[in-house]
């Protein structure tokens, strides 16, 4: 909650150019991307995320983010990776607005979402779905309810409609038995198993997933990265994961995007990240991790 | 009093003793041969200034022989429930201040006593019958002493007493004087500690005395509550405010209300709003004043509660799209008020107790009945039945704050049901063990703070309480 006014006037604004026209970003984009990822492209397609000069700077002084510049397309399965302090979190509470970024813009579905009204905002959010790292339920709700709330009270859905949605993710996370049960009474895995379906319930244009798996028992990890895989190869959703999970990334992403210093330094098919890294950082990193 | 109204008695009194002189003039005087002068009852040892019916007490009736008569016998009548069984009677003759030589015997019969005189009483005497032992209807009420007399022409009917105001007789009464009797209560009062503040006749008396007073408490703080949490919510929020003089405004009240003592505030409230030509009801202005000090305790709480909630609760809300007011309502709040419902209970009871202050300015609650009482009785026991009073409520909600402070210190450990192990998969099976430390520390990073030390509001509760 923002007690003291918005955004941080303080700052030397960086200068950046205005967003760019959406056929041009378009076009660009396909031309940038298309060897990239192993996203199948349509004709004239157009981003559904374009981050363009993002910049973010805390408390005045601390540059997190550097002119990123980044598209993500329908369908399309982005993994960040990255070491710590590199950004890659901050980038993804921007895209949810979660973080006001200093200067640059993001565009959802060529629709600026930077400098908004809070009543906006609210409307941008409910098209963006979020997956934390410390899973966030609401503990005084049961997992069912956690997944049915958001439906009831931002989609005004009726109640059995969002109990049939709900009952119908939490079974698809694997967790049909465990409806009942409030946060504290479930497992770790198990509770981000319920995050999950409580963002796939609102059914997102994009999904973003702020390392979802690093909270977690190294035993508990392998059910949520299941549940992400199958949400990745049998949905049509399109996904931003912020992970450390080499294997993951390496398995289920269409393109992997190698963030360092608040910059992206290096992005592409995963096998050509990790087996054939262009740049000594991400080398260094993808060796270091592996 | 005004000029308007000091006439308007005169002339109401001047009236009265008008028609009273027109009723002795107009009425044939009845030739009674004997008057009746008084009948009166003495107030029972424990009744106060009253006069307890159904308990033994005495009566005294006084009646004059009239010029050229003679009486030779008198037979008191008491109402139905009345009684004159086990009494005994002093009888006395008057000759103006002398006493003549009369004599005569009692004879009690269930609610009648006659009294016959060995000769007959003559002209201008007055007799005075004191019945000791005797005892009043029960039920109370006013009670006529009637009766006849003997005199040379056969009996007369007796012209009927002014009543005399009596008070029921209760069960409680009827225990007290049991008590009085009782040995064992005799010698529990001899030692001075036990009889001066467990003074067990006392103890019974001021049980019923103080109730009223005690259900006063109840209704004011009861009645007070459900404001002061509205009022409390509301400056909880203005105090959270985004914009400064909405935050200034809370802030004032809030200190200034914790900041000088309750019982200033009752006396500025009490003392100042009449002296503004305000003038409402004690009982409605205690209410007032109780409600608007706990309402500044109570934002207190709020506030602290609603910020102990983690940011990451208002993040996974707002990435749902809920508005502010969606995130507050859910989510926030339904948390907020399950962590401070023990807070929120303690607070309950240091207001309840607060009511105590109220008898400084007249408010009819315990504390003031155990203070008349106390000096009425030159005891201490009314007191001591006071605090029983105020603990009758109190123990039981301290012990429901324990209880749930553990329930909800052992539900934020993650405690409550754990899945069944048969119906575990294998690997968590096996994590379970180390899960329970493991998700501890991330589970709490996760949330923040807050989640897992106790919200520091509750160090003051567990002072207070």
């Amino acid at each position: 909650m923002a007690l003291f006014g918005k955004g941080s006037k303080g700052i030397a604004a960086v200068d950046v150019p205005p967003a760019m026209d959406a056929e041009r970003a378009a076009r660009l984009g396909y031309t940038h991307d298309n060897k990239l990822s192993k996203h199948a492209f349509m004709e004239g397609e157009h981003p559904v995320v374009r981050i363009e000069h993002l910049n973010k700077t805390f408390d005045g002084q601390t540059q997190v983010l550097r002119d990123v510049n980044l598209n993500v397309w329908n369908g399309e399965i982005v993994v960040v990776l990255g070491p710590s302090g590199s950004g890659k979190s901050t980038m993804l509470r921007c895209i949810n607005l979660l973080e006001t970024p200093t200067a640059g813009h993001i565009l959802i579905e060529d629709e600026e979402i930077t400098g908004r009204k809070p009543k906006d905002v609210a409307l941008i959010r409910r098209e963006l779905g979020m997956v934390f790292q410390g899973f966030n339920l609401f503990p005084h709700l049961t997992a069912l309810e956690n997944v049915m709330i958001g439906q009831t009270k931002v989609l005004k859905k009726s109640k059995e409609e969002a109990r049939a949605e709900a009952v119908k993710q939490l079974t698809a996370v694997g967790l049909a038995d465990r409806m009942d049960y409030k946060p504290p009474q479930l497992s770790g895995g198990q509770q981000q198993r319920v995050a999950i379906a409580r963002a796939v319930a609102m059914h997102p244009k994009v999904l973003l997933f702020d390392e979802p798996t690093s909270a977690l028992d190294p035993e508990l990890v392998r059910d949520v990265l299941n549940v992400m895989k199958d949400l990745a190869l049998h949905g049509d959703m399109t996904m931003i994961v912020v992970t450390h999970e080499m294997g993951f990334a390496r398995d289920v992403a269409d393109r992997v995007v190698f963030m360092e210093g608040g910059v992206v330094v290096e992005q592409g098919l995963p096998e050509d990240v990790f087996d054939r890294p262009k740049n000594v950082r991400t080398a260094q990193f993808l060796g270091s991790i592996e | 009093m005004s000029r308007f109204r000091r006439g308007h008695v005169v002339a109401r009194s001047c009236l009265f003793v008008a028609l009273l002189l027109a009723a002795a003039l107009l009425m044939p005087s009845e030739a009674y041969a004997l008057t009746t002068n008084k009948a009166t009852a003495r107030p029972n040892e424990n009744g106060g200034s009253n006069v307890i019916g159904g308990l033994a007490t005495r009566l005294t009736w006084e009646g004059t022989v009239e010029d050229g008569e003679s009486v030779s016998s008198v037979t008191l009548v008491l109402p139905e429930g009345g009684t004159f069984a086990g009494s005994s009677t002093k009888i006395t003759a008057l000759d103006g201040l002398d006493r003549a030589a009369v004599d005569g015997f009692a004879t009690a019969n269930d609610n009648q006593l006659v009294v016959v005189f060995s000769q007959p009483v003559d002209e201008g005497l007055l007799i005075r019958l004191e019945v000791e032992g005797m005892a009043f209807p029960s039920e109370g009420g006013d009670v006529v002493v009637s009766g006849t007399y003997e005199n040379a022409s056969g009996t007369q009917q007796l012209a009927d007493s002014k009543p005399i105001s009596t008070i029921a007789n209760t069960s409680l009464q009827m225990l007290v004087a049991t008590l009085d009797e009782m040995e064992a209560v005799q010698a529990w009062n001899s030692n001075p500690f036990l009889g001066m503040f467990f003074k067990p006749q006392l103890l019974v008396t001021a049980f019923s005395s103080l109730l009223p007073g005690w259900l006063l408490c109840l209704v004011i703080v009861v009645v007070a509550y459900p404001f002061a949490i509205a009022l409390g919510l509301v400056f909880a929020f203005m105090k959270i405010s985004r914009h400064r003089l909405v935050r200034a405004i809370a802030i004032v009240y809030i200190n200034v209300l914790r900041g000088t003592p309750l019982f200033l505030q009752i006396y500025i409230m009490f003392f100042g709003l009449p002296m503004m030509n305000v003038n409402i009801d004690n009982n409605v202005l205690g209410v007032i004043v109780i409600a608007i000090n706990a309402s500044a305790y109570l934002a207190e709480i709020f506030r602290a509660g609603i910020q102990s909630i983690p940011q990451g609760q208002y993040e996974a809300a707002s990435s749902l799209g809920m508005s502010y007011f969606q995130t507050m309502f859910n989510i926030i709040l339904p948390q907020t008020i399950r962590r401070v419902i023990p807070t929120v209970t303690s607070d309950f009871i240091t207001s309840y107790k607060d009511t105590s202050l109220l008898s400084s300015v007249g408010v009819m609650e315990l504390m003031m009945f155990a203070k008349n009482l106390t000096s009425v009785s030159g005891n201490m026991t009314p007191y001591v039945a006071a605090a029983i009073f105020y603990l009758i409520v109190t123990l039981p909600l301290i012990k429901v704050v324990t209880y749930i402070e553990n329930r909800m210190a052992h539900a934020e450990r993650g405690g409550g049901p754990r899945p069944k192990a048969g119906e575990r998969s294998a690997v968590e099976e096996a994590a379970s063990d180390d899960l329970a430390a493991a998700e501890l520390s991330t589970h709490f990073e996760g949330l923040g703070e807050g989640q897992l030390a106790p919200v520091p509001v509750f160090a003051r509760m567990a002072q207070e309480v």
